[in-house]
């Protein structure tokens, strides 16, 4: 895939920033908002994935290779478990909110939840991302 | 209410019939995602409630708790769903890459050419 | 017990599973040879340990409940182990930690191994999940879970008979799972719960006419995942596509996996025995339809598969009886066919390693060149086609007394018909690879390496012991078969007081 016109990508350049700002911003409100991290995660996948339609594959991949995708995303579903088991070494029951609760509406607040939205929103992002490379990979004669 | 669920067994039935009569792996494809919307849109209708309001924790709510109960929507249903689109994003794309692997190997989209295993 | 053992048996191979590409990436920057295996090696066996620590609780006769993030049923997902769950569970985390090991040498000369551990733990925390938990929404998710790794295993060499399979498997397989989530959206929309135990409190106060749709979609669902007989058609594909071990895995694990969740669902939830008898005629057709198919096979793999259905079928049998002893026979099948049908299908593997074929016109006269192999063939398939001093004996014998106590004769001689049929097309294969004329190429094969040895030894062990001492095994299921038939004592000890 050798990418696309001059228009194309200058428009798929300036739009980047902001789709990825959403997608974190849907990642970082998801205890407080709709959304969390599975649509935030979709979004922020749909800012790179534009961005590998609009530049071509060869210079995406320097950026996110499919190896750095692989070890986010591994190390999205970590955190999720990670946060579980503290729920089990600290309080009684796996998953249980141990951190502090802090204010209701608060950015910070809300124990864990903030933190397994990013773990969700990381292992989203970094999945949808290594769908996308492996189809495109199955496209081009399966060389990994 | 009742026109929500006969859409969403229309849809239902809509997959089922791509499913059976499409001689095309990516219509077969698109008929099982319209069959689980279908689901979808009955698990949604299930929980929603005219005039609802959305189910999350705010202020106001700990001020008029009975009375929130009384009008905001199930939001297990909605739940539900979100997990089940996950699961279906996840079923489709594998189904699309295998599409392009059997494109590759057999030249042909038609799922009853896929027969080289019986012989 | 290990403390909270439940979750950890479903977050242990998850964590593996998701550490799993990480441990592959250092182990090809070190140079760290075999470093997946030995890993996954050691999150299965560690799993064995905690499923295998949760038995004397269970077996004390409590059920143990486990509530996630400390919310109480019906509105928290929890976690609900009786005397069935930890059989099924015991079965899945043994056959999982040996096709584990068989897997060492037998994957040992593919591409891409990161990939198949990481699906082959996923496969197992979702069949864990599946066979754990006391919600039935999250019976779903863990369902889909193996589901789709089940559809990937299959693809997993990515030549054409796999993709093939694959894409079958998927349709169909996808299809069902759309029907168990359309029934769980159904009973939801009656009772408005989700947790098992309160459906089933609440599920026999609706009009039978309301409960019979989502019941006929969970079976249509589940009956797919077992390959119940109209609803075969993906399995002999499947299982012929796919690696030996994979299909080890899938005829030991995960068809047990499947039948458990029909039977929790059919038995406890809707609690309508009355059924049983339809799928007792279920299981007589698929036996039938199995044990014909299977006899016609050229190929030693699928003629297994067909094998698979058609046992199937006797356990579908013995649990549609509904009586005491057919449940207690029909479990003790499903524990024996999990070992016997892991076991032959791990020396299909053997000889595919050695000889590269499974075609059977294309074998002949191994029994000079693989002995072992050949004699612990023999084994499987006498203890399958329910041969005396071998463990199927015992388990059909059960299944037949049950069916002339339930005043069921003819389905007891049809299916000692079938037994008979089973013994004549194990014997065509066993005289077709191990016997006959010897074609000039194959006369150098090797016996089967030693790693791969010794799971299809331990099974074959398993095998006689279990049919010497019936009791012991008898012994093993009875639990079982008591919770199964007491889903009062479920529904109480999940709900408590509540």
């Amino acid at each position: 895939m050798a990418g696309m016109t001059v228009i194309v990508r200058t428009i798929a350049r300036l739009l980047f920033p902001f789709t990825f700002l959403f997608g974190a911003y849907i990642v970082l409100h998801g205890h407080l908002t709709p959304g969390g991290g599975f649509p935030g995660g979709v979004i922020i996948a749909a800012s790179v994935v534009m961005l590998i339609l609009a530049y071509g594959i060869e210079r995406a991949q320097k950026r996110v290779s499919f190896l750095h995708a692989e070890v986010l995303e591994s190390v999205g579903g970590l955190v999720i478990v990670v946060l579980g088991l503290f729920g089990l070494l600290l309080g009684i029951t796996f998953l249980q909110n141990v951190f502090p609760l802090g204010e209701l509406g608060q950015l910070f607040s809300a124990g864990n939840l903030p933190l397994l939205y990013l773990g969700v929103g990381i292992k989203v992002a970094a999945g949808i991302l290594l769908i996308f490379y492996a189809m495109l990979f199955a496209f081009r004669g399966g060389e990994e | 209410m009742d026109f929500n669920y006969t859409i969403a067994m229309l849809l239902v039935a809509l997959g089922l019939y791509c499913l059976l009569l499409k001689r095309n792996l990516i219509k077969l494809i698109i008929g099982l995602a319209v069959l689980t919307d279908g689901i979808h849109l009955l698990l949604i209708s299930l929980g929603y409630r005219t005039g609802g309001i959305a189910a999350i924790v705010s202020g106001e709510m700990f001020s008029d708790l009975p009375g929130f109960a009384a009008r905001a929507v199930d939001p297990v249903p909605q739940a539900l769903v979100l997990t089940s689109i996950v699961i279906n994003i996840c079923i489709v794309a594998f189904a699309l890459s295998l599409t392009i692997y059997a494109y590759r190997h057999y030249g042909t989209l038609d799922p009853s050419k896929l027969r080289r295993l019986k012989e | 017990m290990i403390p909270h053992a439940p979750i950890l048996a479903i977050v242990l191979p998850l964590f593996a599973a998701f550490l799993m590409p990480v441990v592959g990436i250092l182990a090809r920057r070190r140079g760290i040879k075999r470093a997946r295996e030995w890993f996954a090696i050691a999150a299965v066996l560690a799993e064995l340990v905690i499923v295998m620590s949760m038995l004397p609780v269970v077996w004390g006769g409590q059920v143990l409940v486990y509530q996630l993030g400390g919310w109480s049923p019906p509105w928290g997902i929890n976690l609900a182990i009786d005397g069935l769950n930890l059989l099924v569970a015991m079965i899945v985390s043994g056959i999982s930690a040996l096709v584990v090991i068989y897997s060492f040498v037998y994957m040992g000369r593919d591409h891409g191994l990161d990939q198949y551990y990481t699906l082959f733990l996923l496969i197992l925390a979702g069949m864990m999940g599946v066979t754990l938990t006391g919600d039935i929404f999250n019976l779903y998710v863990f369902f889909e879970i193996m589901c789709i790794s089940s559809y990937a295993l299959v693809a997993f060499r990515r030549n054409w008979q796999s993709i093939e399979a694959s894409i079958k498997y998927l349709i169909v397989g996808s299809l069902g799972t759309s029907f168990i989530l359309l029934g769980i959206a159904l009973l939801y929309g009656m009772v408005g719960s989700l947790n098992i135990a309160h459906l089933a409190q609440k599920l026999p106060l609706e009009p039978t006419s309301a409960i019979i749709v989502p019941l006929a979609l969970f079976v249509t669902g589940f009956g797919i995942k077992i390959a119940m007989v109209p609803l075969h058609m993906w399995q002999p594909d499947a299982y012929q596509a796919a690696p030996s071990a994979v299909a080890a895995l899938f005829s030991g694990a995960t068809a047990t996996v499947g039948i458990y969740a029909m039977v929790r669902v059919v038995y406890t939830l809707f609690g309508v025995f009355a059924i049983g008898i339809m799928l007792a005629a279920l299981g007589l057709v698929t036996m039938v339809l199995g044990a014909f198919m299977a006899l016609t096979q050229r190929d030693l793999k699928r003629l297994l598969a067909y094998s698979c259905i058609s046992q199937i079928g006797y356990i579908l049998l013995g649990l549609g009886l509904g009586t005491s002893l057919g449940i207690q026979g029909g479990l003790f099948h499903l524990f024996n066919n999990a070992i016997y049908k892991t076991m032959l299908f791990m020396i299909v593997g053997a000889i595919i390693y050695r000889v590269g074929t499974s075609n059977m016109d294309q074998l002949g006269g191994l029994w000079k060149n693989m002995p072992v192999t050949a004699t612990l063939f023999g084994v499987g398939a006498l203890a399958i086609s329910g041969v005396p001093p071998f463990n199927g004996f015992a388990s059909k014998w059960m299944i037949y007394v049950a069916g002339i106590e339930a005043g069921q004769a003819v389905f007891t001689i049809i299916a000692l018909i079938m037994s008979a049929l089973t013994l004549a097309y194990f014997l065509k294969a066993f005289n077709s690879i191990f016997l006959g004329q010897r074609p000039k190429h194959l006369s150098d094969v090797k016996e089967t390496p030693l790693p791969m040895m010794f799971p299809i030894m331990l099974l074959a062990v398993l095998c006689i012991v279990f049919g010497v001492l019936p009791q012991l095994g008898i012994d093993i299921v009875r639990p079982a078969q008591e919770a199964l038939m007491n889903s009062g004592g479920y529904i109480g000890a999940v709900l408590g007081g509540a």
